[in-house]
Order: structure tokens, then C-alpha cells, then sequence
């Protein structure tokens, strides 16, 4: 994997006497979907408006693909793409003529500008938005524009504050596809969510409490270290029971319906086991129960707490 | 600075600008509005005044200076058998002005004493009485002096004022000048406040810093087509000033229009700062509307500054407005040229520099 394409290190911001941000120090592997986890007021936002230089940090230093951007925010611009919490496309202007205006702030126009956009259009399912005016579109599909617009100068680094908030669900699951096809093409893509179970769409999960990062690693990681882990569950006749059971090794334990297995990972010994055991007993009926994300987030808030 | 991205930021301001009929209408009736109001309807005129006449002489000479006042256009005489009537007609309001001739009027015309007649005007109302009341005197003082036979002693009667400019003393001219700073510096401002703090709220103004734009052109972008439009203001004000109102400015048109489209833009770069600088459209508003304040009662559109107390005739030199509205009078109404007014261009320029300078370093600044 390469090295890291933002950096940050002890960033700090206050207002005031509240500190929206504390001594925040992530790295940011190029390449990868990155999810800035936390409740509202968390200061996921504050953070974003620092790495792409709309506010100054009060202390600490941030380099976005080796730019210095607090002393240099206008260097990464076109290198950068941004969609904020209000999808920021004007009003009163058609989508098509927000898409021109964009372009022309990154020198995009003529038959460039209408081959990217008319891929993006496509792939975005725009076309019959594009001759509306933003206000109105219904929130999914604004939304759907506001990325695409955000994206038409192909930025190495995609900023995105809340691009999910207050979208229907249908809306979002298309959403974060395009999000994963975008990280697939190259682009590094920085996301701030406050729904926890988005965390799964992405490579790597930070999550912020009071300006404070409180856990940071790959999302299965976090199940592990701050879950019951996972529930298997095999419904089998008793008869076939001690069989299956010394398949999955001696933690799996007698119920009523059959064997449950609890609190391990989801690793390949464990797929093994069970891929053998459905093989060597069709009758058999595997469940398999993912810890949830909103569960994770809480224990670690708890142990946070704890810590402090 | 670059050429493409700025015609884009112009574009869109344009296309925003046009759709928004509030925003037309605005920019379009208030300016004329503003303009006949001003100059129909609070014009300091002194026209038809209903003045009270008691001729105690009832002479040849006195009946031929009562003609001549009513000649000008300005008084109606109406005659009183009485002082008393006369003075009754003041109190009710019937009559604004009364002049008294006194019996021996001929005799002291004829006979080398100045001839002393009587004005009495209502003080009320303040303006008016003392415009009237200086018109009546020049009227009597030519009159008189007319009325007088050669071989009568020159310079019999008082002279007090002469009018250089203006002389038939006519409120039009002052107040169209005039309207034309009111109107330009408190339309401009308003019209920009809400401009940066509501794309603050919409978001777009963060999308748009995180775009290559700078900040000057972002700037430019919000103030060339607004200027566009007010200096296209300038010139139906001035039509339309001409037109209906009959006053057309005695010094170089284009010169005014120059002056004016500057002002137009240092006085958008000033709103743009106050809304660069406010956290809601309402804050944005309620601060022009506070600057708005003296822009009436210090910068000379209404009340002279000169007979301000010594403290707010300097607050007043502060405020662009001030100097605006002198130029635009000293074009206006007495012809003045560039060199004239080198000090009072000199001045707006510099706030000029300094509101371009504010509202660069808001829309910049990273809190």
C-alpha cells in the first residue's frame, strides 16, 4: 500500500474556551475509503474544514498530498474535491448550468468538459436532472449531483462532510456504491459520517468524541477488539450433533436448536470448519450474526470513558 | 488572476441576478422612485406660496412691486385690508409669507430714504420660510431698485444674499444631486449584504474557496456585474432626472457618470464587506441599515453639514457618502470639472482602496 496521503499531527482547534478538536493525530493511506466516525458536535466537521483549508487549526500541522495546507491552502485546489453538508450547488441555476459553472472554476469546458460529464451523467443517472434546478430535486438525487459535480475535475482526494445525511436509505446504498467505485479508480476518498453502519463500506474507521479520537483501525478490527464478536448459529438434528461439534472444535457450545458458536472472528479456520460441517451435514442451518457497528461504537466510547 | 475563471464567477452572478425579479425590481424602481419623490415631492421649492399682502401705500409704486412679485411665478399676492387680517391669515396658515408696505413706501422711494417694507414669515417651517424668505427679499431688492428713479441714490435698498447658482432658488436641482448619493451608497449596500452570508448559509461560498477561484476574483466576480447594473442606474437616473424633473447636470455628464460608477463599486466593495463579516442575512441587513442612518443625517443630502455641531462635521468627512454627494452637486449644479474637486476625488478614492482592501481580506480569511 502506499504511504499516506494525508497527515496529521497533534491538530488542535479551538473557538473560544471549547476545544472542537484535540491534539488529533491520522494518517490517511492513499488510495482508500476513510470513515470519520462520531456523533453530532464530534468536530468531524471542523476537522474537514481544516484539512481542506477553509479554517486555520490553532495548533498542530496537516499535509494533504504533501502540501503543507495551512500554510499553503491554495495549492491542493484542483487536486482536490469537496461536498460539503448542504449539497453546495446553487439555486435558481439549472444542474447543467452548475456543472458549467464548476468546470469553469477548474478550466474544464468545450468537448472535455462534455466527455467527462456526459460519463458522469451517465454513471450518475443525471439526465433527466440536468436540465432542474437543485431546489428542485429530491434530496437523493441533489445529492447524487452534488458528488458528481464535486468530482468532475478528477480529484486525487475526495472530501466529503455528511454526503449521506438526511438521504433515504435506497439513496444512500447507491451513493456509497459510487463512493467505492470512485476509491476503485484511484481517488482517496475522506468521509465523515454519523451513521455508524456505514462504517463497513469503508477500508478504515476513526472515531471522534469531543474532538478526541478514540479508536482508529479497519472496521473488522474494531468488531473484534470491541464486540462479543461473532454468533454462529447451526440448527441440526440432535442426532447429528457430537459430529458437528468436534468439526468446529471444542468452543462451540450445545443449545437448543443445536451448536453456537460466540465471541470469535469470522477468520478462515472458522469458514472452514463450517463450509465442512453444511458438507458433511445438508440438513444443518447456518446463521451468522454481525455484531453491530452501533454496538462497536459504544463499547468504545465506553472504554474511552473508562480510560479517561 | 484568471481571465476564464472570472468570466465564469461573472456569468453565473449575472444569470442569478437576472432571475431574481426581487432583486430586478429592486435595482431598477428604487432608483427612480427615490428620484421623483425627491425631487417632486420633498423638493425645498418655493412655488405658488400664498402671500399675504397689506399695502398701506396703495401707490402706483407699490401696486407695480406686488405685480412683480406675483410675476414670478413663485407667490400668489392676496390682498388684506388690515394688518390684523394679515397677521390673523399668518397664524391660521392661510398664507406662508407677509409683506407690509408701509404708507409713506412712495414718498421714501421718491424722497432718497430707503423705503422699509415688512416680511413676516411663518418660522415653522424652517426650510421653506428660509427659502421664501430669501427669495422675497431678492425679488423686492430688484424691484425696488427698478421702482427707484435715476436720480435716486444707488443702492437704496439692503442687499443681503444673491444666489450664484440656481438663482430663482429652485430645490429640484439640490435634491436630484443629492438623491443620487442616497440612493446609490444605500442600494448597493443592501443589495450585497446578503450576498456572501447567504451563500455562507447555502454552502456554496466554502465550494467555492475550495475551488482554484482567489479571492479577488471572487470579489470581481460579485462586483463587476453589480457595478454593471448600477452604472447603467446612474445614467436612467440621470434621464429620467432630465426628462421628468427638467434638471440635467450644468457640468460633464460623462465626468458624473465616471465619478459615479467608482462610487457604485467602492460602495458594493463596502456591502460585500459587511456581509463577509456577519453570521446571518438578518445581521447583514440590520448592519447596513445602521450605516444607513447617517448616510441621511450627516453626508449633506438632507441637512447642510456646515451647521453641524463641530464633532459631526468631522464624523460626517468620514463617510464616503459625504464627498460623494458634494461631487455629484458641484457637477450637478455648478458645473465643476476634475480639478475642482481633486480633494473630494482624492478621498473617495482612497476609501475606494480601503473598502476593496476590507472586503478582500474578509473573503480570504480562514477563521
Amino acid at each position: 500500500m502506499a504511504g499516506p496521503i494525508i497527515k496529521t499531527r497533534a491538530l488542535t482547534k479551538r473557538f473560544g474556551a471549547f476545544t472542537a478538536v484535540d491534539a488529533l493525530s491520522i494518517e490517511v493511506a492513499a488510495g482508500s475509503i476513510f470513515a470519520f466516525l462520531g456523533a453530532n458536535g464530534s468536530g468531524k466537521s471542523t476537522t474537514i474544514r481544516m484539512l481542506i483549508g477553509l479554517i486555520r487549526p490553532t495548533a498542530g500541522a496537516i499535509e494533504v498530498d504533501g502540501v503543507d495546507v495551512i500554510r499553503h491552502p491554495r495549492r491542493v485546489r484542483d487536486r482536490i474535491g469537496y461536498m460539503g453538508q448542504k449539497v453546495s450547488l446553487y439555486e435558481g441555476l439549472t444542474l447543467g448550468e452548475n456543472v458549467e459553472f464548476y468546470a469553469g472554476l477548474y478550466g474544464l469546458a468545450g468537448a472535455e468538459l462534455a466527455r467527462r460529464w456526459g460519463a458522469l451523467r451517465e454513471r450518475f443517472a443525471l439526465a433527466e436532472a440536468e436540465g432542474e434546478r437543485p431546489e428542485d430535486l429530491p434530496a437523493g438525487i441533489r445529492q447524487r449531483a452534488g458528488l458528481a459535480v464535486s468530482i468532475m475535475h478528477r480529484p486525487r482526494l475526495l472530501f466529503l462532510d455528511e454526503p449521506t445525511a438526511g438521504v433515504d436509505v435506497r439513496s444512500r446504498a447507491l451513493f456509497w456504491e459510487l463512493i467505492q467505485e470512485e476509491a476503485e479508480a484511484g481517488a482517496t476518498i475522506f468521509v465523515t459520517t454519523h451513521f455508524l453502519e456505514e462504517a463497513d463500506y469503508c477500508d478504515r474507521v476513526c472515531f471522534i468524541d469531543a474532538g478526541r479520537l478514540i479508536a482508529d483501525a479497519p472496521p473488522e478490527e474494531l468488531r473484534r477488539r470491541y464486540s462479543g464478536g461473532y454468533r454462529v448459529e447451526v440448527a441440526l438434528p440432535p442426532s447429528a450433533r457430537a459430529a458437528a461439534a468436534a468439526l468446529l472444535g471444542g468452543e462451540a457450545t450445545p443449545t437448543e436448536a443445536g451448536l453456537a458458536l460466540a465471541g470469535g472472528p469470522l477468520d478462515v479456520p472458522v469458514l472452514g470448519a463450517l463450509a465442512r460441517l453444511v458438507a458433511a451435514h445438508p440438513e444443518a442451518r447456518v446463521s451468522i450474526e454481525q455484531p453491530a457497528m452501533t454496538d462497536v461504537f459504544r463499547r468504545v466510547l465506553a472504554e474511552a470513558g473508562a480510560a479517561r | 488572476m484568471s481571465g476564464r475563471r472570472l468570466r465564469t464567477l461573472v456569468l453565473r452572478e449575472v444569470r442569478a441576478t437576472l432571475r431574481d425579479p426581487f432583486t430586478m425590481t429592486i435595482l431598477v424602481t428604487v432608483p427612480l422612485v427615490a428620484l421623483v419623490l425627491f425631487g417632486f415631492v420633498l423638493a425645498t421649492d418655493v412655488k405658488h406660496l400664498a402671500l399675504g399682502v397689506h399695502d398701506a401705500s396703495a401707490t402706483a409704486a407699490s401696486r407695480r412691486l406686488i405685480a412683480d412679485l406675483g410675476a414670478s411665478g413663485t407667490f400668489d399676492p392676496r390682498p388684506y385690508a388690515t394688518r390684523g387680517a394679515l397677521e390673523h391669515a399668518l397664524v391660521a396658515g392661510t398664507i406662508s409669507v407677509a409683506l407690509v408696505i408701509p404708507p409713506d413706501f412712495d414718498r421714501d422711494l421718491n424722497g432718497g430714504e430707503p423705503p422699509q417694507v415688512q416680511v413676516i414669515y411663518d418660522g415653522g417651517e424652517a426650510p421653506l420660510a428660509g427659502n421664501a424668505e430669501a427669495f422675497v427679499r431678492s425679488l423686492l431688492v430688484r424691484s425696488g431698485a427698478s421702482l427707484a428713479p435715476p436720480a435716486a441714490a444707488p443702492g437704496g435698498v439692503e442687499v443681503v444674499t444673491r444666489a450664484l447658482f440656481n438663482p430663482r432658488l429652485e430645490g429640484k436641482p439640490f435634491m436630484v444631486a443629492g438623491t443620487f448619493g442616497f440612493v446609490l451608497s444605500f442600494l448597493t449596500t443592501i443589495i450585497t449584504a446578503v450576498s456572501i452570508v447567504n451563500e455562507r448559509l447555502t454552502g456554496t461560498f466554502d465550494q467555492l474557496q475550495v475551488t482554484p477561484a482567489t479571492s479577488a476574483e471572487i470579489l470581481l466576480g460579485k462586483l463587476l456585474p453589480l457595478g454593471a447594473v448600477f452604472a447603467f442606474d446612474v445614467v436612467v437616473m440621470m434621464l429620467v432626472a432630465g426628462f421628468v424633473l427638467g434638471v440635467w447636470p450644468q457640468g460633464n455628464a460623462l465626468l458624473f457618470v465616471a465619478v459615479s460608477s467608482g462610487y457604485v463599486f467602492f460602495s458594493l466593495a463596502l456591502g460585500l464587506y459587511f456581509s463577509a463579516t456577519s453570521g446571518t442575512a438578518a445581521e447583514a441587513v440590520q448592519k447596513t441599515v445602521l450605516f444607513s442612518i447617517p448616510l441621511v443625517q450627516l453626508s449633506g443630502f438632507a441637512f447642510p453639514t456646515r451647521n453641524m455641531p463641530f464633532v459631526f462635521r468631522w464624523l460626517a468627512e468620514v463617510f464616503p457618502a459625504t464627498h460623494y454627494i458634494r461631487v455629484s452637486r458641484a457637477i450637478y449644479l455648478r458645473a465643476a470639472g476634475p480639478e475642482a474637486l481633486a480633494w473630494e476625488l482624492a478621498v473617495l478614492a482612497l476609501s475606494g482602496v480601503v473598502f476593496m482592501a476590507l472586503a478582500l481580506r474578509t473573503i480570504g480569511a480562514r477563521t
